[in-house]
Order: C-alpha cells, then structure tokens, then sequence
C-alpha cells in the first residue's frame, strides 16, 4: 500500500513537473518595427507579445528615450468607419496566447519623436510587464 | 476534293470563332468593384483649400483626373500613416496611370494643421500627394457634404487632443463626383484594380 502511494505521488510530482516544463518559457517579444517619421511627428511602434510563461501577465507602460512619451493606445472603427483611438492603462498578456500590436489596433504611440526615424535604423524601447518586469526591445524601423 | 476540304477548313474556324464568341459573352462577368460604389455618382460641390506656399487647390480644377481624398490629422501615429502608405503603394502599382490620379489628404484637425504642416506630412510619403488644410467652416462643409465625421477627443494622451474621424478614401470620378468610397483597410492592391477599371 504504502509503494502505491509513493509510485502515486512520484507520477504526481512528474507531471506537474513536465506541465511546468511545457510552460517554462518566457515572455517575448517578436517583429518588432516602427513606423518611419520625422522630429516632432507622433510615431507608432508595433510588435507581437509572446507569453510563454505559465501564467497571465500585464503590460503596463512603456519608455522610450526617443520621443516625449511612450504610450499604449488602441485604434478602433465603428460601424461607420469612424476610428478612433483609446489610450490603455494595461494590456493584459495571457498565458500562452500571442497578442499583437499592429496598424489599425493595438499600438505604442511614441509622442513627439526627439529624432528622424529613418527606415533601416533600429530604437530602443523598454516594456513594463506587472510580471516579468521590464523587457528592453530593439525595434526596427521600416516602412509597412 | 480540295474543294471539299476547303469547305471543311472553313465550317471548323467559324464554328471556333462562334465558340469562343458564345463563351466570352456568357462567362465574362462584368467587373465588380472593391469599394462601394455611389450609383449614380453625386456631384461634389466646387471647393479650395491651401496647399503649401499658400497656394490653392480648387476642386473644379481637376476635371478629368481622379482624386482620392482621404480625411486625417498630422498627430495621428497609426491610422492615417496606414492610409497614405497605402497610397503610396497604389501610386507606385499604377506606373505611368499615376499621373491621372490627384492623391489628396485633408486635415480633419485645421487647429494644428496648417497647410505647411499638411503638405509636409504627406510630402514625405511622395512629392506629388496633396496635403490640404484651411478655414474651418470651408472644411466643415466639405465633411458634411460627404459624410465625414470629425470630433475631437479628450484622451488624456501626452500628444494632446485626439481625433475621431471617418477613415474611409472617397473616390472622385474624372467629373468630380463622388464614384465609390474605399472603407479603412482596403488594400492597395484592391484600389489599385478599381482605379485601373475606372480608367478604362
């Protein structure tokens, strides 16, 4: 009886371990590019946001030291065609659920640019997960 | 013999030639457009605005060339740059037909965008798209008239005010009439078809 139990709780312990395994990877950041534009324009940066890890994360802000400010804001049609755009507090990032950033929804709004973006030249901007904490991301700048 | 053989010949290509007539006249399919056609097309009232230097863009002025006018603001980081790209890409699909199209953006945000900032903006995606901006009740009346709505938006973005605005492409005929509208979105691929329809 008492091998049983310790067979079970070993099966136990090796599937939660292999479930851990599944989801141990981590947060990432895939394409990321941006718009080209000039000083003081508004640019926009886009990317996808692979959560890998085994549970739900955030994406609270973001820094950028090429432009005034960083800002998460998503673009919306309604039925007649009408888009506007909504800045976000928080991007929820599921677990194992890609999100993406792309022209026409979610995007990071880089207010009044500090520099030119020219196409073949690559930014720096850092994302403020609840979670993971800040991710640093190269972003390349190229046209769409 | 050879006679008959003649006559052979001659029975076997006209009966390809009606073959080929009957088969283009029931299978050809009229041309169907991306966009949303306007049937029949609506006449446009006239209209001028500024384009840098303080020259005017009249409306009248561009009978017998198509224009594709698109509604936007300079400030806008994601929707409008998604348009004038796409104009970009459709300018270079037509070639030498480029030239009988007038690609047009008009401010939805005359408070910022003055008509060197307009110009500017849309200089930078090709020299010869037309950047237009002026007086608000002359752009007040050209939004009515087609359908274009504008409204200023408290985000509480760095970037100041936004704005909510129709992001459709209006498709002006070679009489200056309102042909189709092309919703965000389309691809420049699909206006580019359209457009090479219309100047058949």
């Amino acid at each position: 009886m008492k091998s049983k139990i310790v067979i079970f709780v070993l099966l136990l312990a090796t599937l939660l371990v292999s479930a851990c395994g599944a989801a141990s990877g981590e947060l990432t950041i895939q394409d990321a590019w941006a718009r080209p534009a000039n000083t003081g324009e508004n640019g926009a940066a886009y990317f996808i946001i692979e959560n890998g890890t085994a549970s739900d994360d955030s994406l609270m802000g973001v820094s950028s030291d090429i432009a005034t400010a960083a800002e998460v804001h998503m673009s919306m049609a309604d039925a007649n065609g009408v888009m506007s755009m909504q800045m976000q507090d928080a991007v929820i990032i599921p677990a194992g659920e890609p999100v993406e950033f792309k022209p026409g929804g979610l995007h990071v709004m880089l207010v009044n640019l500090t520099r030119d973006l020219k196409p073949g030249e690559t930014i720096t901007l850092t994302l403020n997960f609840k979670e993971t904490g800040n991710v640093v991301v190269e972003v390349l700048v190229k046209e769409p | 013999m050879i006679k008959k053989n003649l006559y052979v010949v001659l029975f076997i290509m006209t009966a390809a030639i009606a073959l080929t007539v009957l088969v283009e006249f029931f299978f050809r399919r009229p041309y169907s457009f991306h966009g949303t056609v306007i049937t029949p097309p609506l006449p446009v009232t006239d209209f001028s605005l500024q384009t840098a230097n303080n020259e005017k863009f009249r409306l009248s002025d561009q009978k017998g060339k198509i224009v594709l006018l698109f509604f936007g603001y300079t400030s806008c980081p994601d929707v409008c740059p998604v348009t004038l790209a796409t104009f970009k890409q459709v300018y270079e699909k037509l070639g030498d037909d480029a030239q009988k199209i007038r690609f047009v953006m008009i401010t939805a945000d005359p408070d910022r965008d003055t008509p060197e900032i307009v110009s500017a903006y849309t200089a930078r995606f090709n020299p010869e798209f037309i950047g237009l901006s002026g007086d608000i009740t002359k752009l007040e009346l050209i939004w009515k008239e087609l359908g274009v709505f504008v409204e200023k938006q408290d985000s509480g973005s760095a970037a100041g005010y936004l704005v909510s605005h129709t992001a459709s492409v209006y498709v002006l005929d070679q009489n200056g009439s309102l042909f189709m509208t092309f919703p965000y979105g389309t691809t420049a691929t699909a206006m580019t078809d359209d457009i090479v329809q219309m100047l058949k």
